[in-house]
């Protein structure tokens, strides 16, 4: 009886040690390769006259422009030698006609934050880094003379918008 | 602060405090060395392939169809000579007459050749028409110029803005149009020159046309209070995306520069309107809409450097009575666009050097093409397209003729230094070693 009970738990022992006793698994943790770039620097093809006007006509109108009216615009926008002065004189006369679908300055003003992560978004097609969100929620606040159409105008003839 | 640091600190100071005023808005340190002619120039280029026999010539109908005694001057705006009395068919229409009997009543009291510096046979380095146009802006033979591109060698605007400090808005160049590469002649695509010292440049029957009115015409316009904002978001957001100097696609202004242009556009569509710009008597092709918009430009910006270009002529492959006809035009609006400066802008009355030059010339020989008169065509390949002349009038211009027939005097390229000459940078133009090595100013040729 003694022996048997001293046998009983010499197997328990063995067994607990048995079955404490697993291989170690060696776990890492190691973070993915990554190229961590800016959105705007993926940016290096310049859009043609014809995909810019045509890009900026859709964002404006959110309609397609007619081809006629493309070929029209492109040689008057070629015609001038200063890009800038031709394209800001293009946006400012649509900005003079109705059918423009833009933003209320007054919704603009609620919410300043939307705004401008909408802005960048419907022009650059990217979030805006946080300097950038900075820099123009602090000078909306401002500058109470400041318009949604002055800020589309200074997106619609940025550098950056030239380029896909 | 001990002695050493005083003395290397007060040196750097003094150093700096004297070399500022001359450090010229260009970024050259020192001014331009020769001797200014004139604070303007407007280059007339003549273009579109001129026949020596039927301009400087005068030969008419004689050479070019064997109808004798049928010479006679058809440019005496430009050139002295009797007009031609038999088979009159360069002027205009009149209602019962055959077409283009009535030449148009000569504008200038006295001929440019009468008044001013006349090289009556030339080179032209090419036969074609935008090769020719490079050359004359370039002063660069342009071989290897090719097509759809900007010039390889930089131009007078960006030679002029780079060494004699000139802003953009001192230096244009009105197209005729935004065909053949035109609006690609405001600047070179150089590595040390290129867009970032181009000229302002209109194609200006298009900027200026119907559809260019509505597109352009209803532009808002903005006040400095307005603008100010626009200017301060985009120049922060153009900070955070760089473009490098091979990256600009544009020659750029400043912001008032900017509006200026803006303004005048505006202007130009609304005296039109109006019925208010001033233009030839004989305003009837594109060549004179287009005198008609380089007089604008001139008048408002007085730019020290203009360069005009018309092609009318170029009719000429196939309808030589329409060239005949555009010819008599061109000599009509190239003296009136003389006039317009001397009675109208006098900022630049009696203070502007004139320069008219074709860009090549055509044939001897001609195609089989016939016209309504049954005269033949010419186009523009052999040694007789090489055959050019130059006009030169303004201040201090002598009166003189170089050269002839049988001792050519003067090469297209000859235009570029000569300019330069006129504003005092001929020496930096030359020290490019980017122009032809033949070329010489007119200057040094007399």
């Amino acid at each position: 009886m003694h022996s048997s009970k001293l046998n009983y738990y010499l197997f328990a022992v063995v067994a607990l040690l048995l079955a404490s006793c697993t291989k170690e698994r060696l776990i890492g943790y190691d973070v993915e390769q990554a190229n961590v770039i800016e959105d705007k620097s993926r940016k290096s093809k310049q859009k043609n006259d014809a995909e810019f006007i045509s890009i900026l006509y859709t964002n404006l109108y959110q309609t397609a422009i007619s081809p006629n009216q493309l070929y029209k615009t492109q040689n008057v926008v070629y015609s001038i030698g200063d890009q800038d002065v031709a394209n800001e004189m293009l946006l400012s006369n649509y900005f003079n006609t109705s059918g423009i679908t833009i933003p209320k300055d007054v919704d603009m003003r609620t919410n300043i934050e939307d705004f401008i992560i909408a802005t960048f978004k419907r022009f650059y097609l990217r979030y805006p880094s946080e300097g950038e969100k900075a820099f123009f929620k602090q000078y909306i606040s401002n500058n109470s003379s400041v318009t949604v159409e002055m800020v589309y105008t200074a997106f619609a003839c940025s550098e950056e918008y030239q380029y896909y | 602060m001990n002695r050493k640091n005083f003395i290397t600190k007060s040196g750097l100071a003094l150093g700096g405090g004297l070399l500022a005023p001359y450090i010229l808005p260009s970024g050259r340190l020192f001014a331009k060395t020769g001797t200014v002619k004139a604070d303007h120039v407007v280059l007339v280029m003549f273009a579109g392939g001129v026949r020596q026999q039927e301009s400087v010539l005068g030969r008419y109908l004689e050479d070019s169809q064997g109808v004798s005694g049928a010479a006679g001057n058809i440019m005496s705006n430009l050139f002295e000579g009797n007009a031609p009395v038999k088979k009159i068919a360069y002027g205009t229409s009149v209602a019962g007459k055959p077409n283009g009997s009535e030449p148009i009543p000569k504008l200038l009291t006295q001929s440019l050749e009468k008044s001013g510096l006349l090289f009556p046979e030339m080179r032209a380095q090419s036969a074609g028409h935008y090769v020719g146009l490079n050359t004359l802006l370039t002063g660069n033979p342009g071989t290897n110029q090719g097509l759809k591109v900007r010039p390889t060698y930089p131009t007078i605007f960006e030679y002029l803005r780079k060494h004699a400090g000139f802003k953009a808005t001192d230096t244009w160049f009105i197209g005729n149009g935004i065909g053949n590469s035109t609006p690609l002649l405001n600047s070179s695509n150089h590595k040390d020159y290129g867009l970032s010292y181009g000229g302002n440049m209109f194609a200006a029957p298009v900027t200026f046309s119907s559809y260019g009115k509505e597109i352009l015409g209803n532009a808002k316009t903005y006040t400095k209070t307005d603008l100010e904002p626009m200017y301060f978001m985009k120049n922060f957001l153009d900070q955070s995306f760089a473009l490098s100097k091979d990256q600009m696609t544009s020659i750029s202004n400043t912001d008032e520069e900017k509006t200026q242009i803006k303004d005048f556009i505006k202007s130009v569509f609304a005296k039109q309107q109006a019925g208010q710009l001033p233009m030839p008597p004989v305003t009837d092709n594109g060549d004179a809409i287009n005198v008609m918009y380089a007089a604008e430009v001139l008048r408002e910006f007085k730019p020290k450097m203009l360069a005009v270009n018309i092609s009318g002529v170029d009719s000429c492959h196939s309808n030589f009575t329409g060239y005949l006809q555009s010819l008599h035009r061109a000599d009509h609006i190239t003296g009136w666009l003389w006039q317009y400066i001397q009675n109208n802008i006098p900022a630049m009355s009696g203070n502007t050097i004139f320069i008219v030059a074709p860009e090549c010339g055509r044939n001897l020989t001609p195609n089989p093409i016939l016209d309504q008169n049954d005269w033949v065509a010419y186009d523009h390949s052999d040694a007789n397209a090489l055959r050019v002349w130059g006009l030169m009038a303004g201040k201090g211009v002598p009166n003189i003729r170089i050269g002839g027939e049988a001792q050519p005097v003067g090469r297209l390229t000859d235009i570029v230094p000569t300019i330069a000459d006129i504003f005092g940078v001929l020496d930096d133009v030359n020290n490019s070693g980017l122009i032809d090595p033949m070329a010489r100013s007119l200057y040094q040729r007399i």
